[in-house]
């Protein structure tokens, strides 16, 4: 099945640099990336920028692509959108409110963050819950790394994904209405960048599903800004003016913590978070094998968005801090009910999201069923080491590309070297 | 012995016609199911599920399969001594074939109906046995075939069709 949709990828293959070794093949969660002719091949439509690969890559050879902190020069006025993990990447010395203010001396004209509007978004799901009494359970979007996982592997399943925009996607398009009205700042002079842990949450600003695009204006990584944060941290503690911080929802960042805030005993949620746990999940979902939940919050990363790979602390530590935060500094409480008006008139809404079709051996199911007769006989021939030492990830993964016509029975370095070792004997024994 | 037949109205007459001529399947995929084994319970349902996916099952039919598979591969778990399961793939339907070890069941058409059950308390505390099973996969499938001995081995036969 081919369709001939552009994908972006924030996943970045730098081919010359690849070795081989084969750590990533083994690592992807949708079967994207194959070793052919010694380097690294990407499977543009498979892909789900989960960033798993590049964890395990050790070469460069697979590195996260994010906008430049360079590009907000292009707008007059900037607006930095602040993830709730941003908060865990500073040590205790630095307090929370000396890490936003340092993001105004980088140049921001006015620093969001993503807690703010927690509060109401959680008020968006109870809504969405209670409008939509036939789906159970409602699967979080939040995570968009997991939303692609779904349309590639579980298409079934779209129907139960929350069709609003993401928390910093509502809180963006939000503002920047507000700047428009309240400020009369033209559209063109607004920049609205978010701050992201992940590389998932940079494709989703550049190529979003299911939903309008130019709501933000780029996808800058933590990484990035803690580099340039630290610089100007001397300036930031010393900075006097008057900020308000939003610390309850920081909890947001661990899946665990956001499921227990939206727990008010009314609607049950379950967290999970890690690509192998989360498909685990989905499965159990799809054969309808869980208990009967409301809500599942799903993170593709570690312990949630604190996990992802365009941060600069480990994840444990990161969520430590956090619950330290959120222990000790006082909440501001962020009200506007513009927000909901904006909710209940449907502005937050994304068209429905569709399947790719990547599960599909053919369109037509004869034709399919002869190809996984095929890859089934061929499977049956192959050692079951599932080394990925031919460079596709499982042996049945190699038995689908010989069938495909991407291989050929030589990959298989296991059978080739029992080849050679009976050729050997036979020509000894002559 | 007893013997339980239903189909789904409009299905009889190509079910009775599959039972009278017993073509060759495209696909075959068996497993062994053991006895009491809930970690790897679900496995053998999830893989046909997996194979009819790939070749391009309709969601909402896959999931009618799963839910009737999974059933029944857990009432071999739970409350047979465990066995075999066939899935026989053709262009057109799928049949599931569950063959157990027994103890066999006394009277199916009571199983039929919900919230009859014969579970013991290790296994209701494991969340099975609430005298759902049967008459959820019947709910799913378009044929539904009991065979079963009491005393012996139950054949538990489901056909989907794909459209």
């Amino acid at each position: 099945m081919e369709d001939n949709k552009k994908y972006f990828h924030a996943l970045q293959v730098k081919t010359q640099k690849c070795v081989a070794c084969m750590k990533c093949v083994r690592v992807c969660p949708t079967a994207a990336l194959r070793i052919r002719d010694g380097k690294v091949q990407m499977d543009e439509k498979r892909c789900i920028d989960c960033g798993r690969c590049i964890s395990a890559c050790k070469y460069g050879a697979l590195v996260p692509w994010s906008d430049s902190l360079e590009i907000t020069k292009a707008k007059k006025y900037k607006v930095a959108i602040l993830s709730t993990a941003y908060a865990g990447q500073f040590s205790d010395k630095v307090s929370y409110a000396t890490a936003i203010k340092a993001m105004y001396h980088l140049g921001f004209d006015e620093v969001l963050e993503e807690s703010m509007i927690t509060e109401y978004y959680g008020k968006m799901i109870k809504e969405y819950l209670k409008s939509h009494p036939q789906i159970r359970p409602v699967l979080s979007s939040n995570c968009p790394a997991v939303v692609r996982l779904i349309q590639v592997r579980f298409p079934s399943l779209l129907p139960n994904v929350l069709h609003l925009e993401s928390p910093m996607s509502v809180l963006a398009m939000y503002y920047r209405q507000k700047l428009h009205l309240e400020k009369n700042i033209p559209d063109a002079d607004i920049g609205i960048y978010q701050i992201v842990p992940c590389i998932s949450q940079v494709t989703a600003v550049h190529q979003p599903e299911g939903n309008i695009s130019d709501i933000e204006n780029g996808a800058i990584s933590i990484q990035e800004v803690f580099g340039e944060a630290l610089q100007v941290l001397p300036e930031a503690a010393h900075d006097d003016r008057k900020i308000e911080i939003h610390t309850k929802g920081l909890s947001w960042s661990v899946s665990r913590m956001e499921a227990a805030d939206l727990d008010d005993g009314r609607i049950k949620t379950l967290a999970v978070s890690g690509i192998p746990n989360v498909i685990e999940i989905l499965l159990k979902i799809e054969n309808q094998q869980i208990d009967p939940y409301d809500f599942i919050i799903f993170h593709s990363c570690t312990d949630g968005c604190v996990g992802g790979v365009l941060n600069v602390e480990n994840p444990f530590i990161a969520s430590s801090r956090i619950r330290h935060i959120i222990s000790i500094e006082k909440d501001t409480k962020f009200e506007d009910d513009q927000i909901m008006e904006l909710f209940q008139s449907g502005e937050f809404k994304v068209t429905p999201l569709e399947g790719r079709s990547i599960m599909k051996l053919s369109s037509d199911i004869k034709t399919a069923l002869e190809k996984m007769k095929r890859i089934h006989q061929i499977n049956a021939t192959l050692p079951g080491l599932d080394c990925s030492a031919c460079g596709s990830p499982t042996c049945i993964t190699l038995a689908e590309d010989i069938v495909e016509g991407k291989a050929t029975m030589e990959d298989c370095v296991v059978l080739l070297r029992k080849k050679v070792k009976n050729n050997r004997k036979k020509v000894i024994e002559v | 012995m007893a013997e339980y037949w239903f189909y789904r109205e409009g299905y009889e007459e190509q079910a009775r016609e599959h039972f009278k001529t017993l073509p060759d399947p495209a696909i075959k995929l068996e497993f062994s199911i053991g006895e009491r084994d809930f970690v790897n319970a679900g496995n053998a349902s999830s893989q046909i599920k997996m194979a009819l996916k790939r070749l391009g099952v309709d969601s909402a039919i896959l999931r009618r399969i799963a839910i009737a598979a999974y059933e029944a591969e857990i009432n071999e778990t739970a409350h047979a001594r465990g066995g075999d399961i066939t899935g026989n793939i053709y262009p057109e339907y799928v049949l599931i074939r569950f063959y157990d070890k027994g103890p066999g069941i006394d009277d199916i058409e009571q199983s039929m109906i919900p919230g009859f059950s014969t579970a013991d308390d290790q296994v209701r505390e494991m969340g099975f046995g609430a005298g759902l099973g049967l008459p959820n996969i019947k709910k799913n499938v378009d044929v539904l075939h009991i065979d079963s001995v009491t005393g012996g081995r139950t054949l538990v036969e489901i056909i989907v069709y794909f459209s």
